[in-house]
């Protein structure tokens, strides 16, 4: 019976003591996401009567926000007129929660967004202007990286973000072959000549020999990333396009784009230099360069900080950048996540000028740019070499030459806006997209086909039906 | 006379009590039904007949929503078929799998407790392990089944990498998971009268023909539930889909949760959403009829006519 009553009131303790526990871990969350209106008053007590209040929305991880928060407390601190509050939102409802927020019209002031979801917003008139942000300033961001609605500035990236081709050396070495230059792009007849060099069979025939066998490939020649957004870059590169310049036409069933997409896959298919991907996750350069089965592949800047970095110091991977391999065009495409100022916003001006200070390379240094996760934003970095000198020479980026040649100077010269910066609706499009090319890489369905089935509905996504 | 007509009025009126003790005690269940369950699913109908993207009014659109899935959508169909093959091969698979791991566990074995763990383990795993897991499992180019079957000379499967392969191999993961299944059954097992089986076996019958004489007609209860509980969560199926193929190859493991999601949370058409969210039930809907309606036929109740 003491048992029975001791276990019981052990439950109960157990009861109270969870509640309690539930009570804890919900507090921060609410007033997280009401904008911490303890934070809210303090300020309001010690700041100035005219301190004009706004409110930043962010995703991301606790672990995340709090890095933010120490952004936002530095602005905080260093001028009188603003003073920002933090609203974080977790990842995966942060469209959902930006919905229901637009529809009360309680938007905060500025905020992250996606970069597939800003022109939906920007369409239904809930982005402001932002043409005025750097009137005055020394250097703009760049033009490739700058959203536009009806031509109107509504967002810039935060980042610059570049895609271009990493090679292993030591794989081009021990086949005694030339390694890729970094300012002088392959054409794809090179490119898969290259490829079929560095294509290896188990018995260590190469796909140029009469006994290679391609059932039993133990080193690939090439990775074309067919992740799908990344697809674009052909389609420019054959000398087509996904979408008129106005974005307001789907081009992809023109005869360039098509071309392009069968020769990505075909280097599977037909020429055996590239594993097989189903193009259904974004993991080109980890399963690629990184798991050091691949001689080349295609990849966004930002490996050389979130993948390339790790497995040069940990796995000794001897690793390169060049230029995109092109088909009749040097071209490559740009993107970065992007900070937005909410039409709702009773204070645009300081929103901006929060936006622009926090966009700052400064801020970002040693998280983002200095690990060569984020490229910078402003143009200066790309023209004025002493910027870049101080951007670059650091020992996470391959050596300085090289990465100027294929980076730098490619960003500056050959990069286009991805199709996001300049037409609504590219979440659905490029998520139909990829299903539609299933049967492409697989070979079960020729790129023609695919598209030409798929082409009313993909004119449909774009014109909102 | 007097007597005769008195009983009945008691017996009634103990009726009415106890009745009304009972529908007392349904109103927190009945409550719990209608808020979470019948309410939402109301909202649901009635927001599919509108248009709305989750910002402003909803505009009234009738049966506009349905008549573009029917029509125009480009992966209805495919999600639909990709759903219902999913469950009727998991659920096959599922039951045969856990029914003789359960046989096979209820036998006096060696580590008993241990197999049994070890079945049982595979269901409490975090999903997204396990998926990653299986991911390099079935990877096509360097995988560990591809290096096998390349040992044995034979070609590179393409597993989840094929539109063909996707949901058989889905499927295995699925069965592989399928601890739940085994421990019910298993309960069920131990339930099986001893006597009728001390029955059979007097009357001369063989191992086989106790199983399928004995053992299946009795545990028809317990496999009727797990039949039915098995069709509704693989039916519901959205792991595989967000963890492992984004829908694909092509459509192939688009399931119906899977584009329910992608309609509602990645392109905000919320009431469109709906409107597959209702036809989805009515699908589930179906399905759970036609069970109960056959069920009649082949479940055995012990007490002949419990209803």
């Amino acid at each position: 019976m003491k048992i029975k009553k001791l276990l019981a009131l052990l439950l109960c303790a157990l009861m109270v003591a969870g509640l309690f526990a539930c009570s804890q871990a919900e507090t921060p969350a609410t007033e997280e996401a009401v904008g911490t209106e303890t934070g809210t008053q303090t300020a309001e007590e010690s700041a100035p009567a005219e301190k004009v209040q706004i409110t930043y929305s962010y995703w991301g991880m606790p672990d995340e926000a709090a890095s933010v928060q120490a952004a936002i407390d530095e602005f905080n601190a260093l001028q009188d007129g603003i003073e920002v509050t933090l609203m974080s939102i977790p990842n995966e409802e942060y469209t959902t929660k930006l919905n229901t927020l637009a529809t009360a019209g309680e938007l905060p002031d500025c905020g992250i967004m996606n970069e597939n979801g800003v022109l939906d917003f920007a369409n239904k008139g809930l982005l402001a202007d932002i043409s005025s942000m750097y009137e005055g300033a020394d250097s703009m961001p760049m033009d490739s990286i700058t959203f536009k609605s009806e031509g109107t500035p509504v967002a810039y990236s935060a980042a610059n973000e570049i895609l271009l081709m990493y090679y292993n050396k030591d794989m081009f070495d021990a086949a005694g072959v030339e390694y890729p230059s970094a300012s002088e792009p392959m054409s794809w007849d090179d490119f898969i000549a290259t490829a079929k060099l560095l294509t290896l069979d188990s018995n260590g025939n190469n796909a140029n020999s009469p006994d290679f066998d391609a059932d039993s490939i133990v080193q690939y020649g090439c990775v074309i990333d067919n992740w799908t957004w990344q697809l674009e870059v052909w389609a420019l590169s054959n000398g087509g396009s996904w979408f008129s310049a106005d974005g307001k036409t789907c081009t992809i069933n023109e005869a360039a784009a098509v071309e392009s997409i069968q020769k990505v896959a075909d280097l599977y298919l037909v020429e055996h230099v590239m594993p097989y991907y189903a193009g259904l996750a974004d993991e080109g350069i980890v399963r690629s360069i990184v798991a050091g089965n691949v001689a080349m592949a295609t990849g966004g800047a930002w490996n050389v900080g979130t993948c390339l970095a790790t497995a040069k110091d940990e796995q000794g991977l001897n690793y390169g950048v060049a230029r995109l391999p092109y088909m009749k065009n040097e071209v490559t495409i740009c993107t970065g996540g992007p900070q937005v100022v909410f039409s709702q916003s009773k204070h645009p001006a300081e929103a901006m000028e929060f936006i622009k200070w926090y966009n700052q390379e400064e801020n970002n240094w040693d998280s983002l740019i200095a690990t060569g996760i984020w490229m910078p934003i402003l143009e200066k970095y790309y023209t004025d070499e002493s910027m870049t000198h101080k951007w670059v020479d650091n020992p996470n980026f391959p050596d300085y030459d090289s990465y100027k040649a294929a980076v730098v100077d490619y960003a500056l010269e050959k990069a286009v806006s991805t199709c996001w910066y300049y037409t609504p609706h590219t979440n659905e499009f490029i998520t139909y997209l990829r299903s539609v090319l299933g049967p492409v890489w697989t070979g079960e369905q020729t790129a023609q086909q695919a598209i030409d089935d798929a082409y009313p509905a993909l004119n449909d996504i774009l014109l909102g039906n | 006379m007097i007597i005769l007509k008195r009983k009945p009025k008691i017996r009634n009126e103990l009726l009415r009590k106890e009745g009304r003790t009972a529908y007392l005690l349904l109103i927190p269940a009945f409550i719990g039904l209608v808020f979470i369950t019948y309410l939402p699913l109301c909202a649901v109908f009635g927001l599919s007949l509108f248009k709305w993207e989750g910002i402003g009014a909803p505009a009234w659109a009738g049966m506009a929503n349905y008549v573009r899935l029917f029509t125009k959508d480009p992966y209805f169909f495919d999600s639909i078929k990709a759903t219902v093959l999913y469950a009727l091969v998991t659920v096959a698979g599922g039951m045969v799998w856990s029914l003789v791991i359960a046989l096979l566990l209820n036998r006096k074995i060696p580590a008993r407790g241990f197999f049994r763990a070890v079945f049982y383990l595979p269901y409490v795993l975090p999903a997204m392990a396990v998926y990653l897991g299986w991911n390099w499992l079935y990877e096509t180019n360097y995988g560990l089944f591809n290096f096998l079957l390349s040992q044995i000379g034979v070609h590179k499967a393409m597993f989840i990498g094929s539109s063909k392969g996707v949901i058989p191999s889905l499927a295995v993961i699925a069965v592989w998971l399928s601890g739940n299944l085994i421990v019910i059954f298993l309960a069920g097992l131990q339930n099986v009268p001893r006597i009728y089986h001390e029955a059979a076996e007097i009357d001369g019958a063989n191992s086989w023909q106790r199983f399928w004489h004995v053992t299946i007609p009795s545990m028809s209860p317990i496999i009727f539930y797990n039949l039915l509980m098995s069709l509704i969560v693989n039916m519901q199926v959205v792991t595989p889909a967000l963890a492992l193929t984004n829908g694909g190859p092509g459509n192939s493991s688009c399931f119906m949760s899977y584009l329910m999601y992608l309609y509602a949370f990645r392109n905000s058409k919320i009431s469109y959403a709906c409107a597959i969210a209702f036809i989805f039930f009515i699908l589930i809907g179906i399905f759970t009829v036609i069970l109960f309606a056959t069920s009649k036929s082949w479940i055995f109740y012990e007490a002949g006519d419990d209803k």
